[in-house]
């Protein structure tokens, strides 16, 4: 999954975008691509950018300059909802799940914009095939699901919306080891089968081992960009992230 | 015992049967419901309130149902507002006094306009809607108590300004001559001799007819936001009243909807306020203030946010309650029996109540027999409990007498029981008052339960004396105190209302 094509046109560019939050500047002139297919890694450490530039991409903020390029077309200044409709989806940090809803609702909630009826139910039931747990909870409400169960609703929420892109923020965040090696198998399984992810995670060497690039983040500053072999490779990244 | 599975602790095992025991009422309730259709339970509704004037032909009670018809048909206004988007809306009372004086405006003598009744109401509806959404537009970026505090402001500008646009100069428009200012609402004195309902020919002029349009309204409302709620928009409220930046994430628009919420729940109160101007025919600026709003809230949390039977529930409740209270023996029963429940909540083991029951009943006589040998001739002469009783004939109706009699009978038994003095009855039942609340205080710091027992002694005693010298009288600050207490109590040991679900809070 490494040999993306350079001069097809990239699903999400970033070109020079600077993002604000009051005076603060946190962004400063980020440049990033994804191609289609491809998964991509953005790393960093606390308050380096990562989710800010998720926001970014989202629209949840908007940049002060800079364009956000999607398919080919500028979105910095649309809508989010605009944005999910031409075919994002996000994986929220702390999945972020509706609490009160039944599984299924979840689920529903993730085809939002869509009207197809039959499609809906076409890619709920895969989002069940590739999540049996969730089958099993169907009724039960998403906020009586263990950790790990939300990180996969999650999941089958973005998927539901039938995106070209997901993003995820942190998708390794507060779960058990075991958990997280399932979860990163199950990403890699999504990217196989089509979907192009562009990942945040503070978990370099977990996020690299699946990955086929990936951009180190600094204090708001695109500081590396490598194939993921090579970033596993990289000395500084390796002292500042990997811990060994 | 089941074996575990794989990924489910303890707690996320049991959740089910946790529900189920901490919400029997609402089993009792919805569990009867789901067996009905909706139409089956609108039906049930309307048969139930088409009953009550067979029942009763008191103007009194048919004022308390149409009032509860009332309250519930703007309390399931609130509830799309607060209960499905969740927005902490305040100003919700100044659409219903909208929709009120629209309705003075259109079909009065005071304007001059008299518009049929068909035309009225969808028009006023429709205007409820239109502002409701231009008033959330300027509230879109404000969340929770920021919200509230700007939508109360709202509320209280339109009191103030019916209150006092009556001397409005309009000189500058165009096309209007006028001599001097003008009266655009006649202040306080409110805009008076306004039409009844008329729909084909039929005028609601009694009290009778326009309880049973509330009720025939009530029903559609009910039956449209029933529907409203489990449609794609409701869906979207919840999510978005459980996470508002995941819902956005999802693609909804959730400034659209929270205008929608604001929109519905406008529309909804103004045509309330429609059926209320056209039944009490005149229209103040005293009718819609801040009471009106904490009755309403009442209404909607009592029952429990987003539910629907809850409102209903709730609004029977605030009505009714207040109004039985108005008859003191009967106020009195509840008084004695509300504390004898509570005090079985509150002591365990249940058996130990009995035993402090009859401990306070031996004080109270000791106390009696005290009080006559020291001051002989101060107490006040009562009926013997006897007296009270009726009389004695063996048949069906000795029982309803009974029942009839039931609230008296009691209020007699204890006034006996108790050493109630002739005179300085005010700084008696003062000083027993401050000694009470003292008491109170130190019993809820106790834990031991023999400490508590004995403390709870002299209190329920001077609880009783307290009631029947100082409060049983004054039945209007009495009513308010006991609804108060309800609330508080009922908030305690169930915070999500009698019939809303208990919220699950990801941490």
């Amino acid at each position: 999954m490494n040999g993306h094509d350079k001069s097809a046109t990239p699903l999400l560019r970033l070109t020079d975008v600077n993002t604000y939050y009051g005076q603060i500047h946190i962004l400063q002139d980020v440049n990033l691509e994804v191609y289609p297919g491809e998964l991509v890694c953005l790393l960093g450490g606390n308050a380096s950018g990562k989710s800010t530039t998720l926001k970014t991409i989202l629209g949840l903020v908007t940049p002060a300059s800079g364009t956000v390029e999607f398919a080919g077309e500028e979105v910095q200044h649309r809508s989010t909802s605009y944005r999910i409709e031409r075919g994002m989806a996000v994986v929220p940090e702390n999945r972020r799940i509706f609490a009160d809803m039944s599984v299924d609702e979840n689920l529903q909630m993730g085809a939002y914009l869509r009207n197809d009826k039959a499609e809906i139910e076409q890619d709920r039931e895969r989002v069940l095939e590739l999540f049996p747990r969730l089958r099993e909870r169907l009724n039960q409400l998403g906020g009586t699901l263990s950790g790990g169960e939300q990180q996969m609703l999650a999941m089958g929420r973005a998927l539901m919306s039938r995106p070209r892109l997901i993003l995820m923020d942190e998708p390794s965040m507060g779960l058990a080891p075991l958990l997280v090696e399932q979860n990163f198998q199950i990403i890699r399984e999504i990217n196989e089968q089509g979907t192009t992810i562009f990942m945040v995670e503070q978990n370099a060497n977990m996020a690299l081992s699946i990955a086929d690039r990936g951009y180190v983040l600094q204090t708001g500053r695109i500081v590396l960009e490598d194939v993921a072999e090579n970033l596993l490779q990289n000395e500084q990244l390796r002292k500042a992230y990997l811990g060994r | 015992m089941t074996e575990q599975r794989i990924g489910t602790d303890e707690w996320v095992e049991q959740h089910e049967a946790r529900l189920a025991t901490q919400s029997e009422l609402r089993e009792l309730v919805y569990g009867f419901g789901e067996q009905l259709p909706l139409w089956g339970r609108l039906g049930l509704l309307l048969l139930i309130g088409l009953f009550v004037p067979v029942l009763t032909s008191n103007p009194f009670h048919i004022r308390i149902a149409a009032t509860i018809a009332l309250m519930a048909t703007l309390g399931v206004g609130l509830n799309v507002v607060v209960g499905y988007a969740g927005l902490l809306d305040l100003g919700f009372v100044a659409f219903y006094g909208i929709g009120a004086y629209a309705y003075a405006y259109l079909s009065s003598d005071f304007t001059g306009v008299h518009l049929p009744t068909l035309l009225t109401i969808p028009l006023i509806t429709v205007l409820g809607a239109v502002v409701g959404f231009l008033l959330g537009l300027p509230s879109l970026r404000l969340v929770g108590d920021y919200l509230a505090i700007v939508t109360l402001a709202f509320g209280q500008i339109f009191v103030q300004l019916m209150t006092s646009l009556t001397r409005v100069d309009l000189s500058w428009v165009p096309f209007l001559t006028t001599d001097g200012p003008v009266n655009l609402t006649r202040g306080p004195n409110g805009i008076i001799e306004l039409d009844s309902i008329s729909i084909f020919g039929f005028v609601a002029d009694t009290l009778t007819e326009n309880y049973i349009i509330r009720l025939v309204v009530l029903i559609l409302v009910l039956l449209f936001v029933h529907h409203l709620n489990n449609s794609r928009l409701g869906r979207a409220w919840r999510a978005m009243r459980e996470d508002e930046l995941a819902a956005e994430a999802m693609g909804m628009p959730t400034r659209l909807l929270k205008l929608q919420a604001f929109a519905i729940g406008a529309a909804i109160a103004a045509l309330a306020g429609t059926l209320f101007a056209a039944e009490q025919k005149a229209v103040f600026p005293a009718n819609f203030d801040v009471t009106l709003l904490i009755t309403l809230y009442g209404v909607v949390v009592l029952g429990g946010l987003g539910s629907l039977p809850g409102v209903l529930l709730g609004a029977v409740i605030m009505i009714a309650v207040p109004e039985i209270l108005r008859d003191i023996e009967l106020a009195s029963l509840l008084f004695y029996v509300g504390s004898v429940v509570a005090l079985i909540g509150l002591i365990k083991p249940r058996r130990l109540v009995g035993l402090l029951l009859l401990n306070v009943a031996i004080i109270g006589l000791l106390v009696q027999v005290i009080a006559e040998s020291i001051w002989p001739d101060s107490l006040a002469e009562l009926p013997s409990v006897a007296s009270v009783f009726p009389e004695f004939s063996v048949s069906i109706r000795f029982v309803t007498a009974i029942i009839d009699s039931l609230p008296e009978i009691v209020t007699s038994i204890v006034r006996n029981w108790l050493a109630i003095p002739v005179g300085n009855q005010e700084l008696i039942g003062n000083i027993a008052l401050a000694i009470l609340i003292v008491l109170i205080l130190i019993a809820s710091r106790i834990k031991q339960t023999t400490q508590l027992l004995i403390t709870l002694v002299p209190t329920m005693y001077l609880l009783a004396l307290v009631w029947e010298i100082r409060l049983s009288g004054q039945e209007s600050v009495t009513r308010l105190i006991f609804v108060g207490v309800v609330l508080i109590v009922l908030m305690i040991y169930r915070p999500h209302g009698l019939l809303g679900t208990q919220r699950i809070e990801i941490v």
